[in-house]
This record gives C-alpha cells, structure tokens and sequence, in this order.
C-alpha cells in the first residue's frame, strides 16, 4: 500500500509527458502549415505583380 | 513520400488511441501484483517498453545520421532530427520513472550505478545532437555535426544494455538467459502488450514529428526563394 503514491505519479508523469509532447507536434505542424501557407501567397501575388522575377 | 506519411498518421492515430488504453488494462488488470514490491512494481510495464523505444529511436538515428552523411540527402537529416527528438522524449521517461520506481525498491531515488550512468550518457548525448543542430548557423554544417553526435550516441546502446553484466550493477536484468528468472506469464503477457503499445506510440509520434520537419525544410526553402527573388531586384 506504500508504494501506491510511486506508482501514481509514475504512470502521471509518464501521461502528462506523452499528452505535453503530443499537443506540441500538432500545434507545431498548424503553425509551420499557416506560414507555409502565407509565404506562398505571398510569393503567388508577388509573382502577379511582377512575373520577371518569378518562375513565371 | 509526403502522401505517404500524411496517409500514415490517421490509422496510427486510431491505432494508438486502442494501443494505450489496452496497455493500461494490461499492466493494472492483466498483470498480477508483486508479492515483495506491490503497487510499484508496476512502473517496470511503462519504464521497459520506453527504454525499448528509446533503443529503437536511436537504431532509427543512427541509420538516418549514416544516410545523412554518405548522401547529403535532406530528407535523411529530417528523419535523424526526428529519431533524435522522440528517442530523447522517451529516454527521460526512462529516467524519471527509473527513479519513481528504485525509491521504494532500492531505497534511494539514483545511484551512479552503470547502467543508470550510461543511460544518462545517452540522454546528454540526444540533448547535444539537438543543442549542436539548433546553435550551427549553417543548416548543412548543423546536420553533418548532429549525424556524428548521432552515431556515437548510438555506440552507448550496446554499453547500456550490457551494463549490468558487464559491471554488475544493482539494476535488475530484464531478459535474462536463465529461464528460472523469467517473469510470471501474466507479466510477460503485460510486458508484450505495453511494448507493442509503446511501439506504435513511437511510429505516431515519429511521423508526426517528421511531418513537422518536412514542413520547416519547405518553409525554409520558400524564404530562401523569397530571398532570392527580392535579390535579383
């Protein structure tokens, strides 16, 4: 019965690790998606404005 | 290869989210209770299969760091970044939960016994494969340092896991060859199911993970196009 409190914060801190972890990937992937997004728009309308610089 | 990985993630996704759960059951419900450690013995179903892990995600380093540098392929390196970030997200629960469970077993929370001491090794050493990546100016130079770092990371695995043999230390010797020191069927039963857990666990967090360094190498190059556009202006 001692040992129960080593046990409970092992599992939780393992959890709390794995969950913590998890919700940074995906935050990370929307933000690096969402500014991907913006510097290609923004390279799309530049290239619009002026195709002499761009691929086109 | 894009598509595929982003096929990947929902059925890992879904395969995790029945993985972990059942892994629970397994060490709670299937896995009977130690006579001599009670409730504590228990940490051994997740502190096991997340060192299991942490071997894989540096087997994984080290063939990416050897990719990276025999072809100077990017995408080597972002699986390497990869490898090396999961496998040092698993080697500190290893080395949290190791000390959770010695205090009730061996009475004091870390001794620099050797397999304790080189698995601390291998955690310094993921650390400087991401400190030497995120302080290079130069991607390229970063990534060539960072494959080293990562290869003689990989040099410790043998040395952690032959440790307790080979200097006898106090931590126990999980698979041992003797058969009369094998677990209790329940407990191997456990083991099996938490390690398959885990393992699918790390293939999720892997390809996430990898997914976001996909992304940052395709940032990366449309700045540098944007830069090369406004220069040529």
């Amino acid at each position: 019965m001692k040992s129960y409190p080593f046990l409970f914060w092992a599992y939780n801190v393992v959890w709390l690790g794995l969950a913590a972890y998890v919700a940074l990937l995906v935050a990370r992937l929307g933000r690096l998606d969402r500014r991907l997004d913006a510097l290609e728009s923004e390279l799309r309308a530049r290239d619009a404005r002026d195709p002499r610089s761009g691929r086109a | 290869m894009r598509r595929a990985v982003r096929a990947l993630t929902l059925p890992l996704w879904a395969l995790a989210t029945l993985a972990m759960p059942l892994a629970l059951w397994a060490a709670f419900l299937l896995a009977p209770e130690e006579r001599v450690m009670g409730a504590a013995q228990k940490i051994f179903y997740f502190h096991v299969p997340a060192a299991l892990v942490t071997y894989a995600a540096v087997a994984v380093l080290l063939a990416a760091s050897i990719g990276y540098l025999w072809t100077r392929d990017r995408r080597w390196d972002n699986l390497s970044r990869s490898a090396t970030e999961v496998g040092l997200l698993f080697c500190t629960l290893v080395l949290v939960t190791g000390p959770i469970w010695a205090r009730p077993a061996w009475g004091t929370w870390w001794t620099w016994e050797a397999r304790l001491t080189t698995t601390l090794l291998l955690w310094l050493l993921l650390l400087g494969c991401l400190m030497v990546r995120g302080y290079a100016d130069d991607r390229d130079l970063g990534a060539r340092l960072a494959s080293i770092v990562g290869i003689v990371a990989a040099l410790d695995i043998p040395i952690i896991h032959k440790a307790v043999v080979w200097w006898r230390g106090q931590h126990p010797v999980v698979f041992a060859p003797d058969k009369s020191e094998s677990l209790a069927p329940g407990m191997a039963a456990a083991l099996a199911v938490c390690t398959a857990a885990f393992f699918v666990l790390f293939a999720l967090l892997l390809l996430l993970r990898y997914r976001v360094a996909a992304l940052d190498e395709r940032l990366h190059a449309a700045a540098e196009a944007a830069r090369g556009r406004e220069e040529i202006r």
